[in-house]
């Protein structure tokens, strides 16, 4: 098989796979900055259980319009956006309480599945559990470019308040911030999510955001280097994976987000090897 | 409200749920004072430091201002988390976040200003390192040059030489005891009675309760009693 039939071929033949490319491209972009700050905010099982919060919202959606991608969005963002905002206030009251978010994510989920299977098939089930990336349409590519936009201008608007928060928050009250930025903050990673919902379902769309976020920290950057590396390694995964998926007919979604692990590992791997060189280096100069 | 004072509080009270972190207490910072606030773990020290800085609301009674400005908060350095990746020039030039706010990046005085306070705290060849980087004693120093580029008139300070060299405790007490020269009001959390007893005209004791409050060798002889 030529360069040009494993890698360009099934982009320029078919529409539905440049579609996919293009959302994932997105999705990239706004993951990759998300998920960085949810990384380096240590947040990344808050951000799991929000992304079973948007189940049971998405499944009322799916009561009212079937499988319609706009439905499904705003069912999830609203469960999302009222999860988001009673733990932030229970985070406030009193300290972190994982059994409490385990025992949500169980019920958020197992409800979820409980009001799809209803009314619609297995096959509903397993589309809003792990999404179909090769069918985005042209409405809901508009509406992942739509928060994938709103999503970089408030970051970028918001990233030093957004930052401060994470590192000395008794810093930011003290200096008379009284903007509730972990709210905010909250309300992006719920956009973010219910704008990977449909491509990766409920149950992997914290996969793209968190697993690059995760690669690139490994090298060590800065939080600009860490995002602009995380969205790099998003697009180069969704690239992967859905030529993974093509060629070998796997699922899309798990096919990106297993591609995604990959330069996880790889990240680790070779971060790791240099820093011992490095040390080597260092002691024996 | 006295005329001298820069802080009053009348009766505050702080509860977290059914425990009292903090109950009835009274009383005046004179402006240009330097107390001391003394007392055993667990006794309200830090949350007396966090309702004189605004960070926590008391349940009961009332804190007041003599002029509406935000005081210069030093909490105890476990509350920073050092693995963000932040260098020790943008730790300090958040000192300057009243010039430049939330929606922009410090400009160049910032920078500038900022480079100066590392300087007079001893950390100038430590600019571009990574917070993370630092021991404890220089991140507490850099967290002192970020106070300093705040400029306020009250500055409090929690525990500031928790963990930190003989050295590094030599440059931070030089520093307050400059702050307090300049005529400003500064409110610090000790457990070194030895180091209050000599550096501290004022001394607050604590038990949740106000135990005494004036003078320090008056002050520390009711905590011995």
């Amino acid at each position: 098989m030529t360069p040009y039939a494993l890698v360009l071929a099934p982009f320029e033949t078919l529409d539905f796979m440049r579609t996919a490319l293009v959302a994932c491209l997105a999705l990239a972009l706004s993951n990759g900055v998300v998920g960085t700050l949810l990384v380096l905010r240590r947040m990344s099982m808050d951000a799991d259980v929000l992304g079973h919060a948007v189940m049971p919202g998405a499944a009322i959606g799916f009561l009212f319009g079937g499988p319609s991608p706009t439905w499904l969005s705003v069912g999830g963002l609203v469960s999302g956006l009222a999860v988001g905002m009673l733990a932030d206030l229970m985070a406030q009251g009193r300290g972190r309480d994982d059994s409490g978010l385990v025992a949500f994510y169980l019920l958020a989920l197992s409800f979820g599945v409980v009001l799809v299977t209803w009314r619609g098939s297995n096959i509903d089930v397993v589309r809003v559990l792990f999404g179909t990336v090769l069918s985005i349409d042209h409405r809901s590519l508009l509406q992942i470019a739509a928060a994938t936009t709103a999503i970089l201008l408030l970051v970028a608007a918001l990233y030093r308040p957004l930052a401060v928060a994470s590192f000395d928050p008794v810093f930011l009250r003290a200096v008379g911030a009284r903007v509730p930025y972990r709210t905010i903050f909250t309300s992006l990673v719920v956009l973010a999510l219910v704008s990977s919902f449909q491509a990766f379902g409920t149950l992997l769309a914290i996969g793209p955001m968190l697993l690059p976020a995760a690669a690139a920290q490994c090298w060590g950057f800065g939080a600009a280097g860490s995002m602009a590396l995380a969205s790099a390694f998003g697009l180069l995964a969704s690239i992967a994976g859905l030529l993974i998926s093509y060629h070998a007919n796997l699922p899309s979604g798990p096919a990106i987000i297993l591609a995604a692990g990959c330069l996880l590992t790889a990240s680790m791997v070779i971060t790791r090897i240099i820093h011992r060189a490095s040390a080597t280096i260092g002691s024996s100069a | 409200m006295s005329s001298d004072a820069r802080i009053e509080l009348r009766d505050v009270t702080v509860r977290h749920g059914r425990c009292i972190a903090l109950e009835g207490i009274s009383g005046a910072f004179a402006g240009g004072s330097l107390t001391a606030v003394v007392g055993a773990n667990g006794t309200g020290k830090s949350t007396l430091l966090g309702v004189i800085a605004g960070t926590i609301r008391p349940s009961t009674g009332t804190v007041l201002r003599a002029v509406d400005e935000r005081p210069a908060y030093l909490p105890q350095v476990i509350s920073i988390d050092i693995g963000y990746p932040l260098t020790v020039a943008e730790l300090i030039a958040l000192g300057g976040w009243r010039e430049f706010g939330s929606f922009w990046a410090p400009g160049v005085a910032v920078i500038e200003a900022a480079a100066e306070a590392a300087r007079t705290v001893g950390l100038s060849g430590h600019l571009h390192r990574r917070i993370g980087q630092l021991s404890v004693g220089q991140l507490q120093r850099a967290l002192f040059a970020r106070l300093i580029l705040q400029d306020a008139s009250m500055i409090l300070l929690d525990e500031p030489f928790a963990s930190v060299d003989a050295q590094t405790i030599e440059v931070l007490l030089d520093r307050i005891e400059h702050w307090h020269r300049q005529g400003r009001t500064v409110i610090v959390v000790l457990h070194d009675l030895g180091l209050v007893r000599s550096q501290f005209p004022d001394t607050l004791v604590l038990a949740q309760r106000c135990i005494a409050w004036g003078p320090t060798a008056s002050a520390l002889a009711a905590l011995a009693a």
